[in-house]
């Protein structure tokens, strides 16, 4: 583990304030990335990256792992999956509604997606819609087959990583990848190389 | 040929095959077209994901919502609640951080934050301090407060301070609320006096019923009244030093505020006691209150009739001091006497410097209900498990604690006896020792005071005498320490050993014998010993001799005496043995040697050849030869020992009874 990421941790345990705020700037843009992918909205994203170090500030003292990163993922992970099941169940979101277009977030989103390129207004109406494609193809996974996807292919973690993250083993964590990439084949977009 | 399925492409492609499948795919895809086209499609299928890869940027709002959030200072929406207020709260979660930013900012400039706190961090580094603090209504320096010496900023504050603004909003809140409230309840702002404690409004004579309200604020204007004295008393068996000291402290008329902070110590919070030792009657200490958030401080509400400076005692436990004993001695030539030095080493590793400390030492079992060194470490000192007495709450504050009164906290039993210590490393004169018998152990006392600050160990002698008589004896029996023969030094605790006033403490002991006229010494054995009793006698163990031998020989062995059951078995009969034992003694004085055998049988007689030794029955199993030698000689005795098996046990049974008759 980092030094620092130990110090930081010890001196938040210790009540210094500014040793949150340093931890969350030091792994704040890594986690929204994660958060916003296994949610498909900023909106959400920014609610699960709340509760996510929340609960890094409330259970800090009982960190006592080696890799504080592993140790923060896990916990955004069991924040983004238990945010899938209860969205599920409270129906509040689907990605496959347009509820987050209605209220600008999907406009957001491809804001942030379209960071490089000039492209025309029909070629970047192309790009956002397979954007939006793609996001609706991981947003229809399982929830764990999407945080095992997220987690290699967008963090790129290893297998190895990914299972210690989500407390499985690297069989079932290849499994639920596995299972994901033959969901994707079916769903995701072909996109022309112009786009590309 | 079979081509590769779909699956099995990508978990070529994605690494999540075995080695083997991997290996199988990566030949079949060298030698197969087609497989490498539905590969290279997959790739370009699945090049989608990387529309999504671009970087996330998370706003530099969103992280300081999510560290005001963690400060308390912003409550968490749920995710429904959010979702339904989403947008168009955003303008009045600005129109609040900007608000928030500037109150802060402006409270920073009203406080006009003298420079002079910032060259003086050193003051409010004192751990333990104990801080009394003025009233947050005053903001207008006043003369007073410009002179004061000791008024500074706590660490909290210095902190927020270099911290800025933009990161400490939600800190500053509270304090910027409540100084708004104040101001618009139109009253005047002031500064109470120098060491005066926070007070409410004070009419003339009259005292309000309620005491003022003390905020959890990490923001604090303190005083620091010095240590007047400070008594530690240090137990050896457990991690555990009461500490009691003596702050002058100064009261105003009304309620009254006291802060004691411990920030990096290992005191335990449950166990703070406050005293007024004058003016009891008027003066009455209310509580001790945690205040939630603000770690490694109490502040205690004092009521108090009078205006002026009243001396505090200030009780607590502590770990991280403890004491050990360890001796010196010094054989003489002809080993008949031997000078006997006694140390106590004092190891201070609490986190707090001790200044001119009378220190005391005290030597027993004492039985913890917790460790205060895990006390120390909790977060907060609420619930622990330990209750003193009546007043047990903590925030009820005001609990009592004595020497007596520890019984409530402490079990003290077993306790071991100690005797005197005087200063001998720092050069000064010998002190004088008083020597208490409390109760059920001893307690001494060093005289003066000791200075020993954090991380420094302080040898002090305890005891020195000389012309200790001793004998030197040594000892070989094979059930204990094989076949090396044990050198012992051997005294008595009592008043004929010149020793004997009082018991002596566990401890190492170090052994040399003076090795010429000159005074050289030479280094004879060390060992650890237990605690002695006066009027008990001492072996020291010093370890194998090499200048002594003894060498048991077995020379012969016979079986007799059988005795037959009525069909004609064995049922008894006798082994007699007969041992050579030769004792070599090299060195160039005279010496006692005690020999120890081992028989493995009740039922045994010895016939001893040898004059001038004796044996003795040391145990129902053993028997004990003692032999003196002299100077460079060699001693050998023999001596056959008759062990009775089976019915013939019972034959020396009955023949003992005889004689006995």
């Amino acid at each position: 583990m980092d030094n620092t990421d130990r110090s930081l941790i010890d001196a938040h345990c210790q009540g210094d304030g500014t040793a949150f705020t340093e931890i969350v700037r030091r792994y704040g843009q890594g986690v929204f990335g994660y958060l916003m992918r296994m949610s498909g909205s900023r909106e959400q994203a920014e609610d699960l990256f709340q509760e996510t170090f929340k609960r890094v500030h409330e259970k800090a003292h009982t960190f006592r792992g080696i890799q504080f990163k592993s140790w923060l993922f896990t916990i955004a992970t069991r924040v983004a999956i238990d945010n899938l099941r209860r969205r599920r169940r409270l129906r509040l979101v689907s990605l496959s509604q347009t509820v987050d277009c209605a209220d600008g977030t999907c406009e957001q989103l491809n804001t942030i997606a379209t960071t490089k390129g000039c492209y025309g207004p029909s070629e970047e109406a192309a790009m956002a819609e397979q954007k939006e494609q793609v996001r609706q193809a991981i947003g229809s996974l399982p929830a764990r087959q999407r945080a095992a996807l997220v987690l290699a292919y967008y963090q790129q973690l290893t297998y190895r990583e990914v299972a210690e993250l989500l407390g499985c083993s690297i069989g079932s964590v290849k499994t639920q990848m596995s299972r994901a990439l033959r969901t994707l084949a079916q769903r995701l977009p072909d996109i022309s190389e112009e786009v590309k | 040929m079979r081509h590769l399925t779909e699956r099995e492409l990508l978990e070529y492609q994605f690494k999540l095959a075995s080695v083997p499948r991997m290996r199988k795919a990566a030949e079949h895809l060298g030698k197969c077209g087609q497989c490498r086209e539905n590969l290279e499609r997959l790739i370009q299928k699945f090049a989608a994901l990387d529309l999504l890869r671009e970087e996330i940027i998370v706003s530099d709002d969103l992280v300081a919502r999510v560290v005001g959030q963690a400060q308390g200072g912003v409550g968490n929406l749920t995710l429904k609640k959010r979702l339904l207020r989403s947008a168009r709260n955003d303008k009045w979660r600005w129109i609040g951080a900007a608000a928030v930013l500037v109150v802060g900012l402006s409270l920073l400039l009203v406080s006009n934050l003298p420079k002079e706190r910032e060259e003086k961090p050193e003051f409010a580094k004192e751990p333990p301090s104990l801080l009394s603090h003025p009233s947050r209504r005053g903001l207008a320096e006043t003369e007073e407060s410009r002179v004061a010496a000791d008024m500074k900023l706590d660490k909290s504050a210095e902190t927020i301070r270099a911290e800025g603004l933009s990161k400490n909003a939600a800190v500053m809140k509270p304090l910027a609320s409540a100084l708004l409230k104040e101001e618009a309840a139109g009253r005047d702002l002031e500064v109470s006096g120098i060491g005066g404690i926070a007070g409410g409004v004070i009419e003339e004579g009259v005292i309000p019923e309620q005491p003022p309200f003390a905020p959890a604020s990490a923001i604090e204007l303190v005083t620091l009244p010095r240590r007047e004295n400070v008594q530690l008393t240090i137990y050896n068996s457990a991690d555990l030093t009461l500490v009691r000291e003596r702050r002058n402290l100064t009261l105003k008329k009304g309620w009254n505020w006291l802060q004691f902070m411990w920030a990096n110590t290992l005191i335990d919070p449950t166990s703070l006691v406050l005293e007024p030792l004058e003016q009891k009657d008027k003066v009455d200490i209310q509580q001790l209150v945690f205040p939630a958030r603000l770690r490694e401080l109490g502040r205690w509400l004092i009521r108090s009739e009078i205006s002026g400076q009243v001396p505090f005692e200030i009780t607590y436990f502590t770990s991280g001091l403890s004491w050990r004993a360890f001796y010196m001695g010094t054989l003489a030539k002809d080993e008949k006497t031997m000078r006997l030095e006694g140390y106590v080493r004092v190891d201070n590793g609490s986190g707090e410097d001790y200044e001119n400390a009378q220190t005391r030492v005290i030597v027993g079992q004492v039985h913890l209900l917790d460790q205060i060194a895990e006390l120390a470490k909790r977060q907060y000192p609420y619930g622990a498990p330990v209750r003193m007495g009546d007043y047990g709450g903590y925030g009820g504050g005001g609990y009592k604690y004595g020497e007596e009164g520890g019984k409530h906290y402490v079990r003290l039993g077993d306790m071991d006896g100690v005797s005197q210590v005087a200063d001998a490393l720092t050069g000064l004169e010998r002190k004088e020792i008083k020597k208490e018998g409390l109760s059920e152990y001893f307690l001494y006392t060093i005289e003066g005071t000791e200075t020993i600050p954090d991380k420094w160990g302080k040898r002090l002698l305890s005891f020195e005498v000389n012309d200790i008589e001793v004998k030197s004896l040594y000892k070989y029996d094979e059930e204990r320490w094989g076949t090396e023969t044990i050198r012992f030094v051997a005294f008595t605790n009592d008043e004929k050993h010149n020793l004997g006033q009082t018991p002596i403490p566990n401890g190492d002991v170090k052994i040399y014998s003076q090795a010429d006229d000159l005074g050289y010494l030479s280094y004879v054995g060390g060992t650890s010993i237990k605690y002695i009793p006066v009027n008990e006698e001492v072996e020291l163990n010093l370890g194998a001799a090499r200048l002594v031998n003894v060498e048991p020989k077995l020379m012969d062995f016979k079986t007799e005496n059988y005795v037959f059951d009525t069909k004609n078995n064995v049922a008894g009969w006798d082994e007699v043995r007969t041992w050579k034992i030769e004792v070599t003694n090299t060195r160039t004085l005279p010496i006692e040697v005690e020999i120890t055998r081992g028989l493995d049988t009740a039922y045994w007689e010895l016939k001893l050849d040898g004059r001038d030794i004796s044996y003795q029955k040391y145990d129902v199993t053993h028997a004990r030869f003692k032999l003196s030698l002299e100077p460079r000689s060699k001693r050998i005795f023999e001596y056959a020992i008759r062990t009775y098996h089976g019915q013939r046990e019972q034959a020396l049974t009955e023949q003992n009874i005889k004689s006995e008759r």
